[in-house]
C-alpha cells in the first residue's frame, strides 16, 4: 500500500482543468470552479422546477414543500441574526444551501469544491465583507470606526486584528474539515474496499459536511449580529 | 537526518486538546440538558458553535501538518 503516493495524489494533483492561451498569458480554470458551475446548475435546475406553477389558492405538494424549506431555511438563519438582523437571512440560507450541496459532492465521487483553498477563502471574504458593510450600514461610519475601541481603547489593535482572523479561521476551519474528512476516506477506502467505507461516509461526508456549512453559516451571522448590534 | 516527518507529527498534537475542550463542553452540555430538558434547542446551538470552534484548533494543527508535509 502506497500511502504516500495516494496523498500526494490528493495533495498536489493539478488543480486545472481548462487552460486557454491568452494574449501574452493564459486563463486557467480550476476544478473547483467547475464543480461549483455543477452545482449551481443542479440547485437553479431543481429551484426552477420547484417554484414554477406557483399558486395562491388551491396549491400543490410541490408548491408546500417549497414553501416549507424556505421557511425552514428562513427559520434557521432568521433565529441565528436576531430580530435587527433579518434583513441578512436570505443571504445566509443560500450560503448555508450552496456549502452544504458543495460539501456533499464528495459522495457522488466528485472532489467537494470546498477542498479547493481559493473557494473558502472567497466565501469568507464574502462574509467579512457582509459583516464591515453590515456594520457600517447600521451604525453609520463614524459609529463603525467607534466600535472598534468597544469595550476599552487598549484593545483596539485587537479588534483591528479581527478584521483579518474572522474570515482566516473561517476559510481555514471549512477547508481543513472537508480536506480532513476526504483523505480519511481515501485512506479508508485503500484500506478496506467494501462496506466499511459506506459506514463511516455517512459521517464524513454527510454529517460532517452539513455540521460545517451549519457552523460557517453560524459563525458568520454572529459576526454580523455582534457588528449591528 | 529527515525530521518534517517529526514536525508534522507534533503539529498532530494539538487533537489532544481540541478533544479534552470538547470532551468537556459535551459533558457540561449532558450535564445542562439533564438539569432542564426543555432548553435542549439552545443548548444545542451553543454546544455546537464551542465544538465548532475548540475543533478548529485541532484543524489548524492538521492544516499545519500537511503544509509541513507537502508545501
Amino acid at each position: 500500500m502506497d500511502i504516500g503516493g495516494l496523498l500526494n495524489e490528493l495533495l498536489l494533483e493539478d488543480k486545472v482543468m481548462i487552460h486557454f492561451d491568452f494574449m501574452n498569458g493564459f486563463f486557467d480554470i480550476n476544478k473547483s470552479v467547475v464543480v461549483t458551475w455543477g452545482v449551481m446548475a443542479v440547485l437553479t435546475l431543481f429551484l426552477l422546477w420547484l417554484t414554477s406553477g406557483m399558486k395562491v389558492h388551491n396549491i400543490s405538494t410541490k408548491q408546500l414543500v417549497a414553501e416549507a424549506i424556505v421557511d425552514g431555511l428562513r427559520g434557521i438563519t432568521g433565529g441565528m441574526l436576531g430580530e435587527e438582523g433579518i434583513a441578512y437571512r436570505d443571504y445566509m440560507a443560500v450560503v448555508l444551501v450552496f456549502i452544504g450541496a458543495s460539501n456533499l459532492v464528495g459522495l457522488f465521487g466528485l472532489t467537494p469544491a470546498t477542498m479547493d483553498l481559493n473557494v473558502t477563502v472567497a466565501l469568507a471574504l464574502m462574509s467579512i465583507v457582509l459583516v464591515e458593510g453590515a456594520g457600517i450600514h447600521h451604525k453609520g461610519v463614524r459609529g463603525w470606526l467607534k466600535s472598534f475601541t468597544a469595550p476599552l481603547w487598549l484593545i483596539t489593535p485587537i479588534n483591528i486584528l479581527e478584521i483579518a482572523i474572522k474570515p482566516l479561521s473561517l476559510c481555514m476551519r471549512l477547508f481543513g474539515n472537508i480536506i480532513g474528512a476526504t483523505v480519511i476516506m481515501e485512506l479508508l477506502k485503500m484500506a478496506v474496499p467494501v462496506i466499511v467505507p459506506a459506514a463511516f461516509s455517512i459521517y464524513f461526508d454527510i454529517f460532517d459536511g452539513l455540521i460545517q456549512a451549519y457552523v460557517f453559516v453560524f459563525l458568520s451571522s454572529l459576526y454580523i449580529k455582534e457588528a449591528i448590534e | 537526518m529527515d525530521l518534517t516527518a517529526l514536525g508534522a507529527a507534533i503539529a498532530a498534537f494539538t487533537g489532544i486538546g481540541a478533544g479534552i475542550g470538547i470532551g468537556i463542553a459535551t459533558a457540561k452540555a449532558v450535564d445542562a440538558v439533564a438539569r432542564q430538558p426543555e432548553a435542549d434547542g439552545k443548548i444545542m446551538k451553543l454546544l455546537i458553535l464551542g465544538c465548532a470552534l475548540a475543533e478548529a484548533t485541532a484543524i489548524y494543527g492538521f492544516v499545519v501538518a500537511i503544509m509541513i508535509k507537502f508545501a
